[in-house]
């Protein structure tokens, strides 16, 4: 039995499309501890959504999902059926995704939709359910529970639709919450409310959050450990500090230069600087490169990089980076300043 | 900057649509103040920033300027010509001096067009260009301009990704060589290490041609790093403008501090020293907004007196405006 809540070992997941296998998650080992608060980041297309996904089980019949392990809370998730993983989800597992306008049914009232789970994973009665709904519609901060729970989504503003989402996720008591992009299509002084609702549920209920994001800024303000992909692998791991202040990835360090961060002088003048941007766009994983699949972006690239892709090093504790500069025959490389 | 003069000087601009109700007919039509009383002018070679959050009507003063809908009320005025109220014959001339980029780059670009025809459009319609060659070349002088190669002048859209897609709007927002340039949201649609490649792009022009842009953005960050005066808009109504250091750095106006408080910073030291002021509840509906200040219900400094009277836009001095009774 493993000592982390999740974790994953050498997940692969391919996509058969008509034009041919997109490998979207290509071998990643990832682990979440309880009570951790763990982002993953990474631009559209990287395999963070697909990596959550293949965990719970909810892709489409197109995709091949693979692994070496797959363990949660000392469960081997890939030998158990549907009707079991039909238990764990929503239950055990919450998950909130980014477009609150699309992910409540629009149909039923968001009391229905908050009783349906504690009706069958909790067996509640009707009654049981509806009070317990109100309680936590009350807790994700939604005045008047009692009369919103009788209205329909489409009555509700974005902001109250993700936080009847949250209440859903969390309704049951999840050992995991698993938050997709929660905040992306919100305003920011909503985002913001929401982000600060996530951290007092976390706190609440001791549950583990994972949160996938985009925005850097989103994970500085409320992860404690923090993953970075790019093209289906696993580029950087590590604390929040460690990625923000120690990076030794240069696709992370790219990232958090194409975001202004205009330094601070010591009058208190800021000075603008110019944005780094990272130069070409992200790999086709439809024929990812043999080799780094950031090295053709990569200002530090070598020939190595484009031959095989570099394993994930410690660097420290907890903090691993899969970069060939890290190799201690690329001292030299890794001072060349371009 | 006080020295250059205004390219652009908006006065009192009113956009009203009216909006089907509940009811049939027209009495059940109702009024939306989308733009209600907003001035601002940007000076020659400048980019002035517009924040706000969605439907504060920020997307809508754009396009008003660009007279894509027709002005309820105020004045604009571009390199000294009133243009409210020219016909659409009398304006097609500067046309060629206005340009817009759009938000998404997957739907403002015709699927149908290559790079070369939606590049070389513009330069056939306003009669730029009198020869098939010319217009080649002048298209193969954009692309090469924002950073794209000769072999994709022939591609249609949906062979780029979205980052090189909003490179071609750029092409066809600078094929006219305009002077002004509405940037309605042109990087939230791509992916962060796109984005300040965009941005780097739209600075290099703005320093080679002295272009003037309307910068629209909910990216605090972003408009902080590329506007050197920035508006802040709620609820159709501008409610502080200043010179973009002044503004972050004596913000006046309750909306302003709880909006920059809550923009994420990526940097875990200063988010964790950084307090955030967390406003309350939602923008209220724009059909049905409150009454004085529309700010007041989620103002924690709010009186009576906001509920009376919109409060005018104030000059508090360094060339600062700011429209609030208790100002901070």
């Amino acid at each position: 039995m493993s000592e982390h809540l999740l974790e994953v070992k050498n997940l692969q997941t391919n996509f058969a499309t008509g034009a041919g296998i997109v490998q979207a998650v290509r071998g990643i080992d990832l682990y979440v501890d309880s009570g951790e608060f763990l982002g993953i980041v990474g631009e559209s297309g990287c395999g963070k959504s697909v990596t959550m996904l293949s965990i719970m089980r909810l892709l489409a019949d197109n995709a091949a999902v693979r692994a070496d392990k797959l363990e949660f809370n000392g469960k081997d998730l890939l030998a158990e059926n549907e009707k079991a993983m039909k238990k764990l989800r929503g239950n055990e597992i919450g998950m909130i995704f980014q477009d609150p306008m699309t992910s409540l049914n629009p149909l039923y009232t968001v009391g229905t939709q908050l009783m349906e789970p504690l009706k069958l994973h909790q067996k509640l009665k009707k009654k049981e359910a509806k009070e317990k709904a109100i309680e936590m519609l009350r807790i994700v901060g939604i005045n008047e529970p009692e009369k919103r729970i009788n209205q329909y989504p489409h009555e509700m503003s974005g902001g109250m639709r993700q936080r009847v989402m949250i209440a859903i996720a969390m309704c049951c008591d999840p050992k995991i919450l698993i938050a997709d992009e929660p905040t992306t299509a919100l305003d920011v002084t909503i985002q913001a409310q929401i982000m600060e609702l996530m951290q007092e549920l976390k706190e609440k209920f001791s549950t583990s959050v994972i949160l996938i994001t985009h925005d850097l800024g989103v994970i500085a303000q409320v992860c404690t450990r923090v993953v970075v992909m790019y093209g289906g692998l696993i580029m950087e791991e590590g604390s929040l500090d460690q990625i923000f202040y120690e990076t030794k990835h240069p696709y992370t360090q790219g990232l958090l230069e194409s975001v202004p961060r205009d330094a601070e002088l010591e009058d208190g003048v800021y000075e603008k600087q110019k944005l780094k941007p990272i130069p070409g766009s992200p790999p086709d994983l439809m024929n990812p490169p043999k080799g780094c699949p950031f090295a053709a972006r990569c200002r530090y690239a070598m020939r190595i990089c484009n031959m095989a892709p570099a394993e994930l090093t410690t660097v420290s504790e907890g903090h691993r980076a899969a970069c060939w500069l890290l190799h201690p025959q690329a001292a030299a490389a890794r001072d060349k300043e371009v | 900057m006080e020295d250059k003069r205004p390219l652009i000087e908006v006065q009192g601009l009113k956009m009203y649509f009216s909006i089907a109700g509940k009811g049939f007919g027209k009495k059940s039509r109702q009024t939306l103040k989308a733009v209600d009383d907003v001035s601002f002018s940007i000076p020659e070679g400048t980019t002035f920033g517009l924040v706000g959050e969605s439907g504060c009507g920020k997307t809508t003063v754009g396009r008003t300027i660009l007279k894509l809908y027709k002005p309820t009320g105020g004045k604009i005025v571009f390199d000294g010509k009133d243009i409210t109220d020219l016909s659409e014959k009398e304006f097609s001339p500067y046309r060629k001096d206005m340009q817009m980029i759009f938000q998404d780059p997957y739907s403002s670009l015709n699927p149908r067009q290559t790079v070369n025809e939606i590049i070389g459009a513009p330069l056939s319609v306003q009669k730029l260009v009198s020869s098939k060659e010319e217009r080649d070349e002048r298209v193969r002088e954009l692309v090469h301009m924002v950073g794209l190669k000769d072999d994709h002048i022939n591609r249609y859209p949906h062979e780029f990704s979205g980052g090189q897609r909003q490179r071609i709007g750029i092409a066809r927002a600078l094929a006219l060589r305009p002077k002004f340039i509405v940037c309605d949201e042109p990087i939230s649609a791509l992916d962060v290490s796109i984005q300040a490649q965009v941005v780097n792009i739209l600075e290099e022009f703005q320093e080679e041609m002295g272009l003037t842009y309307l910068f629209i953005s909910h990216d605090l960050s972003m408009v902080r790093h590329i506007s050197h005066r920035v508006g802040v808009m709620y609820l159709g109504h501008l409610v502080e403008v200043a010179d973009v250091a002044e503004l972050f750095e004596n913000k006046r106006h309750p909306y302003t501090q709880s909006l920059m408080s809550a923009a994420p910073v990526a940097d875990p030291k200063k988010a964790a020293a950084s307090k955030r002021i967390l406003l309350e509840g939602d923008v209220p509906s724009p059909m049905n907004p409150p009454s004085g200040c529309p700010f007041r219900t989620r103002c924690r400094y709010a009186t009576e007196e906001c509920a009376a009277a919109m409060p005018p836009l104030r000059d508090i001095g360094n060339n600062h405006q700011v429209a609030c009774y208790n100002m901070l």
